[in-house]
């Protein structure tokens, strides 16, 4: 008897948990961006791109640092400070001001954070997982490079490869310095890495 | 009648009252135009994996076992289809990004090495959806495989 009111009590309490439905964050706010960029490229001045380019600096410049500080935490092994940086990225990202982005230029940084986001939230979800961190950080700095090629870091970047990671794969990451410390190896093996590419 | 009763029967109302309210099954019955099989090959024994471990959850086509006919195992069920199809939907594949579907690939050869997919409350009930070893790298080389064969078409 105890058995089926316990059983009972379970499915009411497991009712009630299921009508609590999570918001879901809306995107519609894009929509109005995009008309926005459109009529600014259609009468496009010099005046007003450079203004734009400025401003988009300043912006992209927070979703680099902010990587950065990511990869740093990743090289010294810290999952915590990089589940932090992580969802702060994904913040920066959501955050940045797309209205002043011309068709293209919108085209390309919405393909990038459509996917960055996703690993930058999977990186701040996973705080104790730094092997599965690590590996969203490997396509997430694919994104992040694409993005750079397309509106500049803001500061000198370096392309940095390590081919021991993912079973001799390899992988890439980008540094602000020189010196090679490793995100994927960490202390384990933190020089491992050639420089490929300087981004300025 | 006692307290007690009077519980156990409005418990049991409520019960029986809940198995009337079934949530839409996740049904289509059709191949989109969108499925993964549309984009990259898939050979018949990965296809077999990707139907006894994936689908019910990231495709528009769940088989669903006699016990989820019962409330509140449906909605549950409707829950993780919602959060498993968000995240990754073989049915609709095609409607990605190029850069999204080798994202997605890559991501499901780090679950399946992981062992984070599929979910161990789902392996309790699905015993084929436990991998074997060879299973494992038979679908982590095809999504290697998969995205590589992508990347150089783009």
């Amino acid at each position: 008897m105890k058995n089926i009111i316990l059983g009972l009590a379970i499915a009411a309490t497991t009712l009630a948990a299921c009508n609590n439905n999570s918001n879901k964050s809306t995107e519609s706010q894009n929509v109005s961006n995009n008309t926005h960029a459109i009529s600014q490229t259609d009468n496009a001045t010099i005046t007003t791109s450079s203004v734009a380019d400025a401003k988009n600096t300043v912006s992209i410049k927070e979703i680099v640092s902010t990587y950065l500080q990511l990869k740093n935490a990743l090289t010294k092994d810290n999952s915590t400070d990089a589940a932090t940086a992580g969802t702060t990225l994904e913040a920066a990202f959501k955050n940045f001001d797309k209205t002043a982005l011309t068709a293209a230029q919108k085209k390309t940084f919405e393909d990038v954070e459509d996917d960055a986001r996703e690993h930058a939230e999977h990186i701040g979800k996973n705080g104790g997982n730094i092997i599965h961190q690590r590996e969203h950080f490997e396509i997430l700095s694919k994104d992040m490079y694409d993005l750079v090629k397309t509106f500049g870091g803001g500061q000198v970047l370096f392309k940095v490869f390590c081919p021991m990671y993912n079973n001799g794969k390899g992988a890439f990451w980008l540094s602000e310095t020189k010196e090679i410390k490793n995100p994927y190896m960490g202390k384990a093996m933190p020089t491992c890495g050639t420089i490929q590419e300087e981004l300025r | 009648m006692s307290f007690t009763k009077k519980i156990i029967l409005a418990i049991a109302i409520v019960f029986i009252a809940i198995q009337f309210i079934q949530p839409a099954h996740n049904k289509s019955g059709q191949v989109l135009a969108t499925d993964i099989s549309k984009t990259v090959s898939i050979s018949d024994s990965v296809q077999a994996l990707l139907k006894n471990t994936c689908y019910d959850c990231h495709s528009n086509n769940t088989n669903y076992p006699w016990y989820l006919n019962i409330q509140p195992m449906d909605w549950l069920m409707a829950k993780h289809i919602i959060k498993g199809k968000e995240a990754l939907n073989f049915s609709e594949f095609g409607s990605y990004s190029p850069r999204r579907q080798l994202s997605k690939l890559n991501g499901i050869a780090n679950s399946i090495k992981d062992d984070i997919m599929p979910l161990s409350s789902y392996k309790l009930m699905h015993k084929n959806a436990q991998l074997s070893t060879n299973e494992k790298a038979l679908f982590i080389n095809w999504a290697q495989q998969s995205k590589d064969s992508l990347s150089a078409k783009n």
